[in-house]
Formats: structure tokens, sequence, C-alpha cells
């Protein structure tokens, strides 16, 4: 059944979408494709020979003066953005985990909460996963478009739009981590007269700090991902030059661009793997 | 986990975020300027009241039909092709086909060779985001409504590809093995003794990515494809917040329902 809507829904999207392959190979694309593979060779050594030094003199020429800037900037946001997710996740996360933020929170006490604190806890808890979940489902890149549209360019509407989406994401994932603590160290706390606050900082907090970790560096590595590409919204980053590169037509410079922001993304995914090795190997 | 470690760690990120910050000049006090929090007050003011008729009188419904089943209809051809991108090099990937006990030197070394050089283009498929693959492609082909959709299938192939066949390699071994005492070949073993072992896990990440393949279709919308992104761009460059929120809230909707629709497929079929 499922199987079957899946299929029906795949056989659908290219019928409707109109896409067909062969609209790669009628004529004009063909020329267009064979004017792009010889303007990405780099300026100087088109229709010639493929030479090392030359190629090195226009990459230290054309990219160079702007590699730093342009790779600074995306590491930069990304960095920011995945620390103010993660600030906000931490805080909206308490109130989106049932156990936590429910009226008895890990231990009951002598009378069974009242009807009232029954619906206003758990209305609470429902407005808050309603916000993270509309958060998350507006992509970066629309954030980042109204941001910058509204506030102007610069660095805080970018910053903004990637923690908005990912304080969505990892508001969730935080508070699942809290839902699924071993309870019986809060309870012990809660039975001993212990608050929601020393809860959290005495139980959940030691307890859930590695699974936050983890999922913190599996952000970062997707807030490189989608700084490279903000840039093309305004703001000076790899996207940026990336941009200005196409519109003048310069595609040699516009793929060495693209290839460099492959590499700061490997680099990324390595430091990240190797931070979560680090962290659970400990 | 030791404390000294996590300590290490948190004090890393802490002075990291402080240098991001310091970098790019991020000032917190811009952002409580009057006139920032007018602006801002005045669109998220919008989104208690998105409309359904557009400024120039006519209902928005036609807009937001199109826009939702050209998103899909992006997203779910991205992904089919995605999957069959994803099914073949996560093959190739795993080391499970060639790693067996009956494999000679000659088989281990070719498939060694061949696991490497999968990885290492599933490795430059995802490290291109698929609005750079949309524009490399528009670059050299031109607008074609199917360059958006190997745009999007690229990356998430190479993705799917990366996750399935780590899901794969720490897949149980009983039955691949049995399979290959057995004398089973290499696909047999592959089809028969590790896939039904986490098809479930699978599956539910292939569903995860298509949750995410639908926002990706949105934003294609932003390079002039006729997903929601487009009419997102363009009511809120013509100041129409409320179209714009309209557009919003039609966009999470789609993400709602496939995150529901997910669900009960998990439910049903008691995908982990």
């Amino acid at each position: 059944m499922s199987a079957v809507s899946l299929a029906l829904l795949v056989v659908w999207a290219w019928a409707y979408g109109g896409f067909r392959f062969t609209d790669l190979f009628q004529n004009q694309s063909r020329e267009n494709a064979t004017r792009f593979l010889r303007e990405i060779r780099p300026f100087p050594l088109q229709d010639q020979p493929w030479d090392w030094t030359t190629w090195f003199r226009w990459m230290s020429e054309t990219i160079g003066p702007n590699a730093s800037e342009a790779l600074g900037a995306t590491l930069a946001l990304s960095v920011a953005a995945v620390i103010l997710a993660a600030m906000a996740a931490l805080v909206v996360s308490v109130f989106a985990a049932r156990n936590l933020a429910g009226p008895e929170p890990f231990a009951p006490s002598g009378k069974p909460p009242s009807q009232i604190a029954r619906v206003l806890h758990r209305g609470l808890v429902g407005v808050t996963r309603l916000i993270l979940l509309f958060a998350r489902s507006i992509p970066e890149y629309v954030w980042a478009f109204l941001f910058i549209t509204m506030l102007g360019v610069g660095a805080w509407p970018v910053v903004l739009a990637l923690a908005v989406h990912n304080a969505g994401i990892l508001g969730r994932l935080f508070s699942e981590v809290i839902e699924n603590v071993e309870p019986s160290a809060s309870r012990t706390l809660r039975v001993s007269g212990a608050g929601r606050g020393q809860l959290f900082v005495h139980a959940i907090l030691p307890q859930s700090l590695n699974r936050w970790l983890l999922y913190f560096f599996y952000r970062w590595e997707t807030c490189i991902r989608e700084a490279t590409v903000l840039g093309l919204l305004g703001f000076i980053s790899l996207g940026w030059y990336i941009q200005d590169a196409r519109a003048g037509v310069r595609y040699d410079e516009m793929v060495v661009y693209v290839g460099l922001g492959a590499i700061l993304i490997l680099l990324a995914d390595l430091v990240s793997a190797v931070a979560r090795r680090y962290l659970r190997s400990g | 986990m030791t404390w000294y470690r996590r300590r290490t760690v948190l004090l890393f990120m802490a002075l990291a975020g402080l240098g991001a910050g310091f970098y790019l000049g991020l000032d917190p006090r811009t952002l409580v300027e009057p006139r920032t929090l007018r602006v801002l007050a005045d669109f998220f003011g919008a989104s208690f009241k998105p409309t359904l008729i557009a400024a120039d009188g006519h209902s928005l419904w036609p807009a937001i039909w199109s826009g939702l089943l050209a998103t899909a209809s992006f997203a779910a051809a991205g992904m089919s092709l995605a999957i069959v991108f994803g099914a073949g090099l996560s093959f190739l990937a795993t080391s499970g086909w060639w790693d067996g006990e009956r494999a000679g030197r000659y088989h281990r070394f070719l498939g060694a060779t061949v696991t490497a050089a999968a990885r290492a283009l599933i490795a430059a498929m995802r490290s291109v985001h698929e609005l750079l693959w949309a524009m490399l492609f528009l670059a050299a082909f031109g607008l074609s409504p199917i360059t958006g959709v190997i745009a999007l299938a690229i990356p998430y192939g190479g993705t799917l590809a990366k996750v399935w066949s780590e899901i794969l390699d720490e897949a149980p071994q009983d039955a691949a093995n049995a399979l290959r005492a057995a004398g089973g070949s290499p696909v047999q073993v592959w089809f028969l003794g590790l896939v039904p072992r986490v098809a479930d896990d699978l599956a539910s990440y292939g569903f995860y990515r298509f949750e995410c393949a639908l926002r990706s279709s949105a934003v294609l919308g932003f390079l002039g494809l006729p997903t929601l992104g487009y009419h997102v761009s363009l009511s809120f460059d013509n100041l129409l917040y409320r179209e714009t929120w309209t557009f919003l809230y039609i966009l999470f909707g789609l993400i709602v329902a496939v995150e529901l629709w997910s669900s009960v497929l998990r439910k049903r079929r008691g995908w982990a």
C-alpha cells in the first residue's frame, strides 16, 4: 500500500514537472555546455595546453586576495550561528520536554495535579513544540532572505537565519534527550525537595550534555554547508564570490570558489568527526 | 566520558564562538535599535493575519496550489533519482560485498579500490550544496526543469549513499555470513543478507531526506523555478508581508504533512 502510493507519487512528479533528460541535449543546451566547459578553464589557459605555473599565477592573482576573507567569513558565520542556536535550544528544550515541563516532574507529590495544572503544562509544551517545528520547517535560506531584506546586508541577519532554523532542530533533539534521561537521579533529587531548576542543573544537565554535544557537532557540519550558500544573498562570504563570478560570466573563478567551499565542508566534516570521537572515547 | 574532556570541548566552543563574533563584528546592541525592532515587529505582526486574497484582489489559491505541486514534484523527482544514485553507490561503498572469508587477495584489492573510489565520489557529490549544483547546471545547460531535479539528486544521492552505507556496515552480519557460507555471490549477500536486516532504518532515513528535499525544492524557487520559494520572494519583494506569511504557512503545512505521513508508515511497518 505505502509502496504503491510512493511509486505513484514519483510517477506523478515526473509527469507533472515535465522533467525530460532530452532537454539537456538539445542544440542550444549542447552549445551552452560546450562553451561552459571551455570557459571553466582558467582564463589564461583557455585554448592553451595546461601549464601549472600559469595556473598557479592565475590562482594567486584572482582567487588569492579573496580566499581568506571568503573562507574566514563562512567559517565564522557557521560557528557563531550554531553556538547561538545551541544556547537558544538549551533554554527552549526545557519547556518542550514532557517530563521536566510536566505538572509533576519525575516524582508524584502527595495529591494528584489539578486538571488546570495539567492542561496548562500540556499547553506550554505544545506551544513550545509548535514554535520549534515552525522554526525548522522554514529553510535557512528563506529565513536569511527575509532577515537580510528587513535588516539590511550584514552578518547579523545571516547568523540569525542559520540560528533560528537550527534552534528549531536542536531544540527538538535536546528535548528528546531530556525525555530519554534515566530518571532515577532526578527522582531522588525530587523526593528530597529539589525544584525544576535544581533538577536541571544537578541531574538533567550532567546526564544529557554528552548527547547534546554530539548533536551540536552534527548541526555544525550542516551550518557550514549552508553558510557557504547564504552568501548568494549578499553578505560577503564564499557564496557572494560565487554569485559575483557568475554575474560577470567568469565561470573559471566560479568553479574554483565552489571547489574551495567543498574543501571547507570536507575539512569541517573531519574536525567534527574527530571531536565526536574524542568525546565518545573519553 | 570524563568531565575533563567535556570541559576542554566546551572551552574550545566558547572561545570559537567569541572569536567568530568579534571577527564578524556582531554587536548585540545593533539588534535592539528602534528601527530594527520596528521592522521586525511589522513583519512578525503580519504572521497573525495571513491572507488568501492577493494585492490585486484575486484569490491567492492558484499561486498556492501551483507552488505546492511544483515543490512536491521537484522534491519527489529529485529524490527518486537520488535513491537510484544512493542505492548504487552505497553498494559500492560498503565493504560487506567483497570483504568475506572466501574472498581472495585479488578480489580484496579490487574491492578496496572500488570502495575507496565510491567514497571519494560520494564526498564530492555531497560537499557541493544543491543550490550551487543548480547554479553550475544553469550556467552549463540553461534553464530547464530537469536541471533542478539533477541539482537536487546529486547531493542528496551522495548523502543517502553515505548514511546508507554506514547503516549497512553496522548491520548484523549473521544472515550475510550464512549466505556467504552457502556460496552466495556478493550481490545475493547484499540484497538478501544485509539490506533486509536494516530495511526499516534505511527507509526511515530516506523519508527524513524526502522532508529535507521538500525544503530544498522550495529554496530552488529563489533561482527562478516555480516552487514555493519563488512565491515567497515575489510577495516579500513587493512588501506584501501577509501574502509572504501565507506561503510560509503553506510550506510549514507541507513539511508537517510529510512528517505525519512518515510517522503513520513507521507505525504500520514497525519502522524504528
